[in-house]
C-alpha cells in the first residue's frame, strides 16, 4: 500500500520530512493561512472557477479526462495526466488577473 | 498498486444512470455502521453561496491542515469518517490518508473519508473516489433545506406510459372509409419522385415569413399526423361552432391541400386573412418576423380551442399547438450572500437563444459533448486552437449557464430579507415533443433607437442530445459528483429516458433586417429541400448546413403512448 509511484514530474509540494514545529511556516504557508483565514481564498476560488468556465478550459479538461475512459482510472490517475496539461493551458488574462487580485490582497493585509 | 481495482466495472441503473457497485471498503463500512451511515454528515456540511457547492463546515478561520505533515496548501485533505482525523494525499509523492486508513481495526475502519473542500467521498484503501447513495443524499437534504419550491409545477402530471398496441380497421370501419373518403392517387403527380406533402406556397406580398413558417409545420410529425389523421375536422367544427374564426380549421384545410398530391403551388390566402383578424396589430404586407408569426400562431390555435372547450392549460393538453410543442422552463434565483435558492416553473412553446458574443482571444470551441456531429475539421480535443464558430449546442449552454444578474437588478432574498446581488440558471424541466430553437438575430436596442441584424454564421447538428440541458443534468452537476434520484417523489416520469432529438426544419433568413428573405429546408427521409415560396427543389446536405439558421425544428426520436384521461378523446 505505501509503494509510490516514481514520477518525473512532481507537482510542487513541501517537503513531508519536515519538522514543523523547529521550523518558521514559509512565505508561502503564511500568505495561503491569511487568505484561508479571511475568507479571500474561497472568493479567488470563485473567480477562478468562473473565468476557467467561461473560456472553455474546464470543458477542455473535461473532455481530455473523458479520453481516458470511465474503466480502470482513478481519480489520482486523472489527476496526474491531467495536471501539467491544465497548469500549461491556463490563459494568460485569468492568470494576470489572479495574481493582481493577489497582490492587492497581499498589499491590503501588509503589517 | 492496489488502486487498479476494477470496482467499477459493475454497475447497476438507476434512473438511467449508471451507478458504480461499492468498493469491498466502502461495503464493509456500510456493514459496519447501518443502513443510513452518512446522514448524520448532513450537519457537517456547508453549501457555499454563491454557487452552492458543498463542503465540510468549519470556522472561517479554520484552517485545515494535514494531521500528520501539518501542511494546509495541498489541494486534496481528507477527513476520516471514523475519527474526523484530517490527512492529506498527494500521489505520487505520499498519501497520509493511505496510512491513516492502515488504522483499519476490528473495532473501527478509518477506510472511508471525506474530501473536505468538495465534500467528496474517498476510498483510502482503494485511492480512489467512491459513490454512495445515501451520502448524495446526504448531501442534497443539506442543499435543499436552503431550497424553497414554489409548489409544484402543476402541469406535471404523471401519466403511465402504455405499450403501442397496433390496430387494423374492423369491417364496419373499413366500409366507412371506403365509402367517405376517395383514395389519393399517387401516379397522378407528375413529379412522382417528390415525396408526399411538398408542395410550393406562393408568395402573397411579402409574406414568406408565413410560407416559411407553415412549410415546417407541414412537416411537423406530430402535428402532420394530427391534421391528416383528421382530429380536427374543419366541418365538423363549422357545423357545431358555427361558421367562425378558427385557425385549426384553415389548417385543416392546407393540409388537406398540401398534402393531396396537386403539385402546383398553393396560395394560402384564407389562413393568411384568418390570420390577420387574429393578429390585426400585424396585418400589413410589410414584412414580418417568421418567429413572431410563429408565436402568434400557436396561440390563436390555442384561444380558440380554450374559448369552445374550456380546457385548462395543464400537462400542455388544452390544445394540439400546446401538446406539440409546450415544454416546461426551470429558473433558479440564487442569493450570492446566503446561497437560500428561489425556484419558479414557466411553460415554453419555443428556446429563444442569443448568438454568442465575440470568441475573441476565449478558447471557445465546437462543442465536445456527445453526439454532436459537428462540420468543424478540428476536432474537440485540438481545442487549442480556437475554431471561433458557434454552435446550437454552445447558445444551449450559454442559456442554461449561471448568470450574474447585476447590482442593477438585485432581487429580494426572502432569508436575507433584503434586495442581494443573485445568480439566476436556467433548465428544462420537461422537454416539449417537438423543439423550436429560435436564434436571436434581430435585435432591437430602444435606448439606441436602433436595430440589427446579427448574421453570424451558426453550426447546428442533424441529431440532438438535450440531457446536458434538462434540470436534472444542471441540478446534478451544480451539486458536483453526485448520483441522486432527482426529485426523489417524481422517479422516472418526467425523465424521458429520450432525450434525444432529430432535425426536420430549418428556417432561414437572408439578407437585412428590413429587406430579407426567409426560406425553409425540409428533412424528408434523409432527403433536403428547399422551400423557396412557391420553388420546391432537392438541396445536397451541405447547402443546408452552410445556410444561416433563424428558426431551428428538431422533433423527438422516440415518441410514448401514455395513458388517456377519458374515453374517446380528442
Amino acid at each position: 500500500m505505501s509503494a509510490k509511484r516514481s514520477s518525473i514530474n512532481r507537482p510542487p509540494t513541501p517537503d513531508v520530512d519536515r519538522d514543523r514545529e523547529n521550523q518558521e511556516p514559509t512565505l508561502q504557508e503564511i500568505i495561503n493561512i491569511k487568505m484561508i483565514e479571511s475568507g479571500e481564498k474561497e472568493r479567488l476560488k470563485e473567480l477562478l472557477r468562473e473565468r476557467l468556465i467561461e473560456c472553455g478550459w474546464r470543458d477542455e479538461m473535461k473532455s481530455l479526462c473523458r479520453k481516458k475512459g470511465r474503466n480502470n482510472v482513478t481519480v489520482d490517475d486523472l489527476v496526474h495526466v491531467i495536471t501539467p496539461k491544465g497548469r500549461a493551458s491556463v490563459p494568460d488574462p485569468v492568470k494576470a488577473e489572479l495574481l493582481q487580485r493577489i497582490r492587492s490582497f497581499l498589499a491590503s493585509t501588509a503589517t | 498498486m492496489s488502486s487498479k481495482i476494477n470496482h467499477h466495472h459493475q454497475n447497476d441503473k438507476t434512473n438511467g444512470q449508471i451507478f458504480p457497485q461499492p468498493c469491498p471498503h466502502l461495503a464493509d463500512f456500510h456493514a459496519r455502521n447501518g443502513t443510513k451511515p452518512f446522514r448524520a454528515i448532513q450537519d457537517c456540511l456547508h453549501i457555499k453561496p454563491p454557487g452552492g457547492r458543498a463542503a465540510i463546515r468549519r470556522d472561517s478561520s479554520e484552517v485545515p491542515r494535514c494531521g500528520v505533515c501539518g501542511d494546509s496548501s495541498c489541494p486534496r485533505l481528507y477527513a476520516c469518517m471514523a475519527c474526523a482525523a484530517v490527512s492529506c494525499h498527494v500521489p505520487p509523492h505520499s498519501s497520509h490518508v493511505a496510512i491513516h486508513a492502515t488504522k483499519t481495526s476490528s473495532a473501527c475502519s478509518h477506510e472511508i473519508a471525506v474530501d473536505v473542500d468538495r465534500a467528496e467521498l474517498f476510498c483510502c484503501a482503494c485511492r480512489d473516489q467512491v459513490y454512495d447513495r445515501d451520502f448524495d443524499a446526504a448531501v442534497v437534504l443539506a442543499h435543499t433545506t436552503s431550497i424553497i419550491q414554489s409548489s409544484k409545477p402543476e402541469n406535471l402530471r404523471k401519466r403511465r406510459r402504455i405499450d403501442y398496441r397496433p390496430w387494423s380497421p374492423d369491417l364496419r370501419e373499413r366500409s366507412l372509409m371506403v365509402n367517405n373518403a376517395s383514395p389519393i392517387d399517387s401516379m397522378s403527380s407528375s413529379n412522382g419522385d417528390l415525396p408526399r406533402g411538398l408542395r410550393g406556397l406562393n408568395n402573397l406580398g411579402n409574406t414568406c415569413f408565413m410560407n416559411s413558417v407553415l412549410q415546417a409545420l407541414f412537416h411537423t410529425p406530430p402535428l402532420r399526423n394530427y391534421f391528416l389523421s383528421d382530429r380536427h375536422n374543419r366541418y365538423y367544427c363549422q357545423s357545431k361552432n358555427g361558421v367562425r374564426l378558427c385557425l385549426a380549421c384553415d389548417l385543416d384545410t392546407m393540409f388537406s391541400a398540401i398534402f393531396c398530391g396537386d403539385r402546383m403551388p398553393y396560395s394560402p390566402a384564407k389562413f393568411l386573412y384568418s390570420w390577420w383578424r387574429h393578429a390585426s396589430n400585424l396585418a400589413s404586407y410589410e414584412q414580418q418576423d417568421a418567429h413572431e408569426f410563429f408565436i402568434s400562431m400557436l396561440d390563436g390555435i390555442h384561444e380558440k380551442v380554450e374559448k369552445d372547450q374550456h380546457k385548462p392549460r395543464r400537462n400542455g393538453d388544452c390544445c394540439i399547438a400546446h401538446r406539440v410543442f409546450s415544454g416546461i422552463l426551470r429558473s433558479d434565483v440564487m442569493c450570492m450572500a446566503c446561497g437560500f435558492t428561489s425556484t419558479t416553473f414557466d411553460p415554453c412553446v419555443d428556446f429563444s437563444l442569443d448568438l454568442e458574443p465575440n470568441q475573441g482571444s476565449s478558447m471557445k470551441t465546437s462543442s465536445t459533448k456527445t453526439n454532436h456531429s459537428c462540420n468543424c475539421e478540428a476536432d474537440g480535443m485540438n481545442s487549442s486552437q480556437n475554431c471561433g464558430i458557434s454552435t446550437l449546442m454552445g447558445c444551449l449552454d450559454r442559456f442554461t449557464r449561471p448568470e450574474r444578474l447585476g447590482s442593477d437588478q438585485k432581487f429580494f432574498c426572502q432569508q436575507c430579507q433584503v434586495r442581494q446581488e443573485s445568480l439566476k440558471q436556467m433548465s428544462i424541466r420537461k422537454l416539449p415533443l417537438v423543439s423550436c430553437f429560435h436564434i436571436k438575430r434581430f435585435e432591437h436596442s430602444s435606448v439606441r433607437k436602433m436595430s440589427r441584424k446579427v448574421d453570424r454564421y451558426l453550426q447546428f447538428p442533424l441529431s440532438l442530445d438535450m440531457a446536458p440541458y434538462l434540470s436534472s443534468s444542471i441540478l446534478r452537476s451544480r451539486f458536483g459528483n453526485r448520483f441522486f434520484p432527482f426529485d426523489g417523489d417524481e422517479s422516472n416520469t418526467l425523465n424521458e429516458p429520450s432525450s434525444e432529438f432529430e432535425l426536420f426544419a430549418v428556417v432561414t433568413h437572408t439578407g437585412k433586417l428590413d429587406a430579407g428573405h426567409y426560406v425553409t429546408y425540409l428533412r424528408l427521409s434523409n432527403k433536403w429541400y428547399k422551400c423557396d415560396d412557391a420553388w420546391i427543389t432537392e438541396v445536397n446536405e451541405n447547402t443546408v448546413r452552410a445556410a444561416q439558421g433563424y428558426m431551428m425544428f428538431y422533433v423527438q426520436k422516440m415518441l410514448y403512448y401514455k395513458a388517456s384521461e377519458k374515453q374517446g378523446t380528442s
